[in-house]
């Protein structure tokens, strides 16, 4: 040491001590010499302080109230440099810390490290794992996402099953009636100020005592007595990267810390579950029917803590300590299996077939499955809506979710239209969106209409009576019904007797009518094209306004029915604007007036037909999101909402 | 001498009182009203929404369950957000009935979403995998994990008048929390 450090260390020696609190420190005798099964309580030290650290870091950029906290979290785990390895370390190191404790206490009670003079040290560190225990509950629902949320509103609602005092408990917890602004604040609070103050205390009492009472050999006669600095501080600095490693490891292989899409009470979680470490008290749950919930949700999860709690006075009865062991492997292997149970009724469809015996589970499964694969896309969905250059809107990620054609067309769809429509791409049936596929539609395939594509199967003879256009059950427009004119007039045009030069010329025609037809709906999917093929369009709307009967044998054309362009008050649907967002709004608004299908109108209701929205059955968001949808008008990444 | 003795005896217990009430006055009182501030959501009542969820020509008496958002004004906190989803209910109608039965979504075992599938006979919940018929009871009774049938809600129809001597049926609901984990439903206070 040079000659101004050693006057340096000697001056802060004199002041403070310190070379003597250091010797203190370091000089602990370890009877027995050191070992790797005396590693789990430093290992716990140091996920801690890595929790602390990483802690303080996501503390910096979080922001918990009902519109900033999910928001403020994406940001961190997307935007902001290592945001994701910050986030993936403090997620991972909660779980692989709840291990850690598990492995701890097995320790100390295998090795009777608990008994007199350890008692109240033992109790302290059940007080420890309690509070670890109740900082990842509290840390669960900071992201206030979907996953977060539906976990915490069980874990709120266990905890007012508790009797007397637990209606008061949960409305603390909450901060109200309802989750809100205050249940983050509050669970913030506790996550990063109560708790973790309280850990700190705690865990000074518990080295404290721990030092001491000397640390408890096993086998004190086992080697030579070493010194913890450096035989044992090596063993635990080589775990404590072993398990830093294992928390690198998975924060990589899982891509960091998973973030769901933003909570929203409404809209249905299925796949609502706590996280991994407390995946067994949520099985354990299965086996209490009806009010005896309260025995598998409060009852005997206290009693077992105060059995563990009670462990160093029971270790003293005669076979005390066997009992204790045989207790604790029972409760940690008890609580792995439950985890496992947990972990294999919820992925039994992925690995499975379903026959009768196991019908009800895997339903049960697939439904877990689904709904974890659904939020997955929502989540997706929201992170693209996010990240546009618009950004988040001060009113929260909830309002780009709700706003969205994307989101929330299918499931409008699926409350207003399913019963009769069907959704489904003809030529990839296997959609995510199968849920829409309606086997027996009393109505038109609303997949892609006002596409060419669409509008070209209109004009065609075989797939006009196909269910997918008019040829669904109780059809008006197929067969021996009333208004079969325009089937008829496909079909008749071209019919099997045209020769083939001309039935090419008169499909030719068709397709330029598609193409003009389609350009009214002004589709952004088609915007290119359309533009494009702006003659095409031209010749295509001229057709349609009456050279089509210099085509066609039976000399007719779209406007000896319908009114376009140049020839109005002819009659209806009126072809101008043909699925354009007002003519599709307007449309289901009311589709008995006089400019849609009038008296024909034989089933679909008017769903906003008043001016008085109260009248009616859809609210204009709502008639706007389902057109959007249908119409592929939305948000699409790269491009400005 | 015996008396000053008593004296300083009498002072040192004065002094140790008095050191013991200012000083846990100084830090309770602050303590104290924090905590104060922290039980405040014990005095605040929980307010049951009226709401209309939808038209009853939204409900046909099929039989079949049928979902609807509940959207109210929502009050969080420094908030007033006109209009939100607060929660869900499903109107099932039987056939002949003029009234519908109001569901809410809320699992009376431990308040996960209740599910159901369009075409479904009956609501699953998806943690617990309670299940219930479509008239809200429990398919295997009290050996299903919920200790009750599904809640029902208050449900009011209303008449209302448009343009041209229309009328139509709206259907409201008293949108109620109730507690989980009973056998009885118990509002939530």
């Amino acid at each position: 040491m040079s000659r101004p450090i050693q006057t340096l260390v000697d001056w802060l020696d004199d002041r403070t001590g310190m070379r003597k609190l250091t010797r203190q420190a370091l000089d602990e005798r370890v009877p027995g010499g050191a070992r790797w099964r005396y590693v789990w309580g430093s290992t716990l030290v140091v996920a801690f302080v890595t929790q602390a650290v990483t802690g303080l870091f996501l503390w910096m950029a979080y922001s918990p109230s009902t519109q900033t906290a999910w928001e403020s979290v994406t940001y961190i785990q997307h935007e902001m440099t290592g945001g994701w390895l910050l986030r993936g370390i403090h997620h991972y190191m909660a779980h692989v810390m709840v291990l850690l404790l598990g492995l701890h206490l097995l320790q100390v009670v295998v090795d009777g490290a608990y008994r007199a003079p350890r008692e109240l040290n033992f109790v302290l560190g059940l007080v420890l794992m309690l509070l670890v225990l109740g900082l990842a509950l509290t840390g669960y629902l900071l992201p206030w996402d979907q996953k977060g949320y539906w976990a915490t509103k069980v874990s709120t609602e266990l905890a007012s099953q508790t009797p007397v005092i637990g209606s008061a408990l949960k409305s603390l917890a909450v901060g109200g009636t309802e989750y809100g602004h205050h249940t983050l604040t509050r669970f913030f609070a506790f996550h990063a100020g109560l708790l973790p103050t309280l850990l700190v205390l705690v865990l000074v009492l518990h080295v404290a005592l721990f030092r001491r009472h000397g640390l408890h050999a096993r086998d004190p006669n086992r080697a030579p007595d070493a010194s913890f600095w450096p035989d044992q501080l090596l063993k635990d600095s080589v775990a404590a990267l072993g398990v830093l490693t294992v928390v690198l490891t998975l924060t990589i292989y899982y891509g960091g810390a998973e973030l769901s899409a933003p909570a929203d009470p409404a809209n249905p979680y299925a796949a609502a579950r706590p996280e991994t470490y407390f995946l067994f008290l949520f099985q354990f749950l299965k086996w209490f029917p009806g009010e005896a919930e309260v025995w598998g949700a409060i009852v005997i999860p206290s009693i077992v803590l105060a059995v563990l709690f009670l462990m160093p006075w029971i270790a003293r009865s005669r076979g005390g300590h066997v009992k204790n062991v045989i207790l604790l492997f029972c409760l940690i292997g008890g609580a792995a299996a439950l985890t496992a149970q947990a972990i294999r009724d919820d992925y039994l469809a992925s690995w499975t077939e379903r026959t009768d015996a196991n019908a009800e589970q895997f339903d049960a499964s697939a439904t877990f499955l689904a709904a974890k694969h659904q939020a997955q896309l929502e989540a997706e969905r929201i992170l693209e809506l996010a990240r546009a250059p618009e950004k988040i809107p001060p009113t929260g990620a909830l309002t780009l979710m709700h706003e969205d054609p994307y989101l929330q067309g299918p499931k409008l769809f699926a409350q207003h239209c399913a019963s009769c429509h069907n959704y489904v791409d003809p030529q990839h049936p296997d959609s995510q969106l199968s849920h829409l596929v309606n086997e027996k539609p009393t109505a038109p395939n609303l997949f892609g209409i006002g596409s060419r594509q669409w509008i070209s199967g209109l004009l065609d003879p075989k797939k006009i009576t196909s269910p997918h256009y008019f040829g669904y059950e109780g059809s008006p427009f197929v067969g021996d019904a009333e208004n079969t004119e325009m089937v008829d007039f496909i079909q008749e045009s071209l019919g099997e007797d045209i020769p083939e030069p001309q039935r090419k010329e008169i499909r030719a025609a068709f397709q330029k009518i598609a193409a003009a037809l389609s350009a009214e709906a002004k589709l952004p999917l088609q915007d290119e094209i359309d533009r494009r093929d702006q003659e095409t369009i031209a010749e295509g709307r001229a057709l349609i306004e009456g050279d089509l009967a210099d085509v066609l044998e039976s000399g007719s054309s779209c406007t000896d029915c319908h009114s376009f362009g140049e020839m109005q008050d002819i009659g209806s649907p009126v072809l101008d604007g043909y699925m354009s967002r007002a003519w599709l709004i307007d449309f289901i608004r009311n589709p008995a007036d006089e400019r849609f299908y009038g008296e024909i109108n034989d089933r679909m209701p008017a769903f906003a037909p008043h001016a008085n929205a109260r009248l009616n059955q859809l609210d204009e968001k709502s008639l706007g999101l389902i057109v959007d949808w249908l119409r592929g008008d939305w948000h699409r990444a790269g491009a400005r909402r | 001498m015996v008396e000053s003795n008593m004296n300083n005896n009498r002072r040192t217990f004065v002094a140790a009182i008095v050191a013991v009430a200012a000083g846990a006055l100084a830090t309770l009182t602050p303590l104290a009203v924090g905590v104060a501030t922290f039980l405040s959501p014990l005095f605040r009542k929980h307010k049951n929404h009226h709401v209309r969820v939808a038209l009853l020509s939204q409900v046909p008496d099929d039989g079949l369950p049928r979902y609807f958002p509940v959207l109210t004004d929502r009050e969080d906190a420094w908030n007033r957000t006109p209009q939100q989803r607060v929660g869900a209910v499903y109107l099932v109608r039987s056939a002949g009935e003029a009234q519908p039965i109001a569901f809410t979504a809320k699992c009376p075992h431990a308040g996960c979403f209740i599910g159901t599938t369009s075409g479904a006979d009956q609501f699953k919940c998806p943690c617990h995998t309670s299940t219930f018929r479509l008239d809200g009871s429990r398919v295997r009774g009290d050996e299903e994990v919920s200790p009750r049938d599904m809640d029902r809600l208050p449900l009011e129809l209303r008449k209302i008048n448009g343009e041209n001597g229309l009328s139509v049926t709206e259907v409201w609901v008293e949108y109620i929390d109730f507690q989980t984990g009973h056998k009885q439903a118990i509002r939530t206070a």
